[in-house]
């Protein structure tokens, strides 16, 4: 008998050395072996908050090699290690994206839009597929009555145009936080931008907002955006960054938007600066406070760039924190 | 600028709330609630094969007395609760794997038949969601004989639900359970519950079944491992193809939540528990150290991660959902 060793275990060396092939017996028909599927399973994700029904849609993941200021306060040493004790590749930077859309009951909403339709074949399938989850999920895009935008990041406000720069949700009134728009509409502040990124962020937000004539409705924190859905100024990631809280009842769940970037650099290290917070302190701040709520109040967060389907605990893990998923429920 | 308190946090209060007049959207009924989760199916590669992990749904229950059989209840529940169950409940996921071989479609455990459970027996639906037809199951691989394991090979109706397939025991699992002698010496109510769904389930069929034995191949690159404890025939597999691994645990532990957290529990349905935690123990101190990709039966949907030392247990990292294959 083979007792269980590392070795045996890792290498599956055991029936090459021991010999018999069960299979070898085996009595199905002569057939040829189903094909693989080659295909993931459709990625969305439903729960309820209360009598609201959440629907998780997520728009894919993109992965690639990580510049040298990718954590602009720790080196590259430091990332990899990091991404080492949690599973991930070396020198490789996975960020997954999920929108999420809450059924109100009277209104149903998007809140974020992810990378784009255009980008789905640009990405070769990798990310752009908010559109083709959310038809696996069942939702007309025409149905869609409002879509909240957190910031004007282009993974979050790109998905608001079709390849062909209309509007996505035809019927939807799109709603902005006013300080996000102040800040980035002003030509005075695309002017003092610092070349590439920050100028890329000003261009490409404006191709968005021209293309929808900027019809947009401004929202400030602290007002519903619509039945059940508050939101809250988290500023740092972007001045106008905002959060939203989906309550009905007695749940609640912290719709985080980018609070933090990936959960397994970014919780584990709330200290951590991504490049993409445009004032990192002023965004550690907010997660230090956002994230000590959600682990003293075991509240639910939903994160757009935690892994699908994108929905935790948060416990508090020496000097930062710690996401607990939520386990999938098969039956809502 | 509203400033960020825990009360703004919570404000949802009407007082506070302008609500937005500009509604622009043309009057209309609200889009209905779907009501329905997503299919429970995830697909991944173990070197060039493809491998689906399956969800049969679970159970959620108030935990019973001796649910840990060597803790006090108020333990047990406060690791529930730590573990965000609901108050007073446990959760149980039940997940089985396919594994395309390409030369082979191998089912491993069953779950249970549809309507068995009211929140389970999804398998066959999940299956149909993820396109794989029942009657392409070339093997179905029983890893113990557990009712959540092994109820799925039949229909609600007693029909094979793998009609095509080969089916395989680990044999000593086999010798246990269908043992008279044993039978007659079922030391509760839950032991002589499951000597006789084994039974039921299987005797009628003890044709088709292949008894099996660790160490060898029960697939193409899918290796029994003894895992005993748990049952006396208790098995893990070993999925390998090229430098791609994945341990399929079966129940090794039964919830990471109370039992990697805390490996020295002793849930109710291990047969013999200190083999049990001394399985556990040596399984998950290899996993840890090589990093190895773990399957788990009753791990959350997808049911796939890995396991680290942590204190005097362990704690499961679940893999990131990889949105594209």
């Amino acid at each position: 008998m083979i007792k269980l060793s590392r070795r045996d275990v890792m290498t599956g060396t055991v029936a090459l050395t021991a010999g018999t092939v069960l299979a070898a017996t085996t009595t199905s028909p002569v057939a040829a072996a189903a094909p693989p599927a080659g295909r993931q399973a459709p990625g969305f994700y439903r729960y309820k908050v209360g009598s609201i029904e959440i629907t998780v849609v997520t728009d894919g993941v993109n992965k690639f090699k990580f510049g040298d200021n990718h954590v602009t306060n720790k080196n590259r040493e430091e990332v990899n290690a990091a991404l080492a004790a949690t599973y991930y590749e070396k020198d490789m930077m996975t960020t997954p994206y999920n929108p999420v859309v809450v059924n109100t009951g009277s209104k149903l909403v998007v809140i974020d839009t992810g990378t784009s339709e255009a980008n789905f074949a640009r990405s070769k399938g990798a990310a752009g597929q908010f559109h083709v989850n959310l038809a696996a999920a069942g939702i007309d895009r025409n149905a869609i009555d409002l879509v909240v935008i957190s910031h004007f990041h282009g993974d979050h406000i790109n998905g608001l145009l079709t390849p062909d720069n209309k509007l996505a949700f035809p019927n939807a009134e799109i709603l902005v936080p006013a300080a996000e728009w102040k800040y980035f509409m002003d030509d005075g502040e695309m002017s003092r931008a610092p070349a590439g990124r920050m100028q890329e962020v000003f261009t490409n937000l404006r191709r968005v907002f021209d293309a929808l004539g900027r019809k947009v409705t401004r929202y400030d924190p602290g007002t519903e955006v619509a039945p059940g859905i508050t939101a809250v100024a988290t500023p740092g990631h972007t001045p106008g960054h905002s959060s939203h809280v989906v309550s009905s009842g007695s749940a609640k769940v912290y719709i985080q938007a980018d609070v933090t970037h990936v959960p397994f650099l970014f919780v584990r290290h709330p200290d951590w600066h991504a490049m993409y917070d445009q004032d990192g302190a002023m965004a550690e701040q907010t997660r230090r406070k956002v994230y000590d709520m959600l682990a003293a109040e075991r509240m639910m967060v939903q994160g757009f760039h935690y892994p699908f389907p994108g929905l935790a605990y948060v416990e508090k893990a020496g000097s930062g924190y710690r996401e607990i998923p939520v386990p999938w429920d098969p039956t809502i | 600028m509203t400033a960020l308190t825990r009360r703004s946090l919570f404000a949802t209060a009407a007082g506070a709330a302008a609500f937005l007049p500009a509604m622009v959207a043309p009057a209309r009924a609200a889009a209905p609630p779907s009501g329905k989760q997503a299919p429970g199916f995830y697909r991944y590669k173990v070197g060039d094969y493809e491998l689906t992990q399956i969800s049969d749904g679970g159970r959620t229950f108030p935990m019973p007395d001796g649910f840990v059989r060597n803790v006090s209840k108020e333990q047990a529940l406060a690791a529930a609760e730590a573990a965000y169950m609901p108050k007073g409940q446990v959760r149980v996921p039940f997940n089985p794997v396919v594994v395309n071989t390409g030369s082979k479609l191998v089912l491993i455990d069953t779950g249970f038949p549809p309507g068995a459970v009211p929140t389970a027996g999804l398998c066959q639906a999940n299956l149909a969601a993820a396109g794989i037809d029942a009657k392409a199951i070339d093997i179905v691989v029983l890893s113990h004989l557990h009712p959540d394991h092994i109820n799925g090979v039949k229909t609600a109706d007693g029909a094979l639900a793998f009609p095509n397939a080969e089916i395989k025991a680990p044999a000593p699992d086999w010798a246990f359970w269908m043992s008279d002698d044993n039978m007659s010496k079922a030391a509760n109510d839950m032991m002589k519950g499951y000597f006789a769904n084994t039974r039921k389930v299987l005797s009628d069929i003890a044709g088709k079944v292949t008894r099996y034995e660790w160490g060898k191949e029960v697939a193409p690159g899918i290796t029994a491992i003894e895992a005993s404890g748990h049952t006396p025939g208790h098995t893990a597999f070993a999925v390998a193809s090229g430098s791609g691994r994945v341990l399929v645990q079966s129940d090794v532990t039964n919830i990471p939540e109370l039992f990697l957290r805390n490996p020295d529990w002793h849930v109710a349905f291990d047969v013999e528990p200190d083999k049990a935690v001394a399985t556990r123990r040596k399984f998950y101190d290899m996993a840890a150290a090589e990093k190895a990709l773990i399957a788990g039966f009753h791990f959350a949907f997808p049911s796939l991660g890995y396991v680290e030392k942590d204190g005097t247990g362990y704690r499961l990292v679940p893999v990131a959902w990889n949105a594209a294959l």
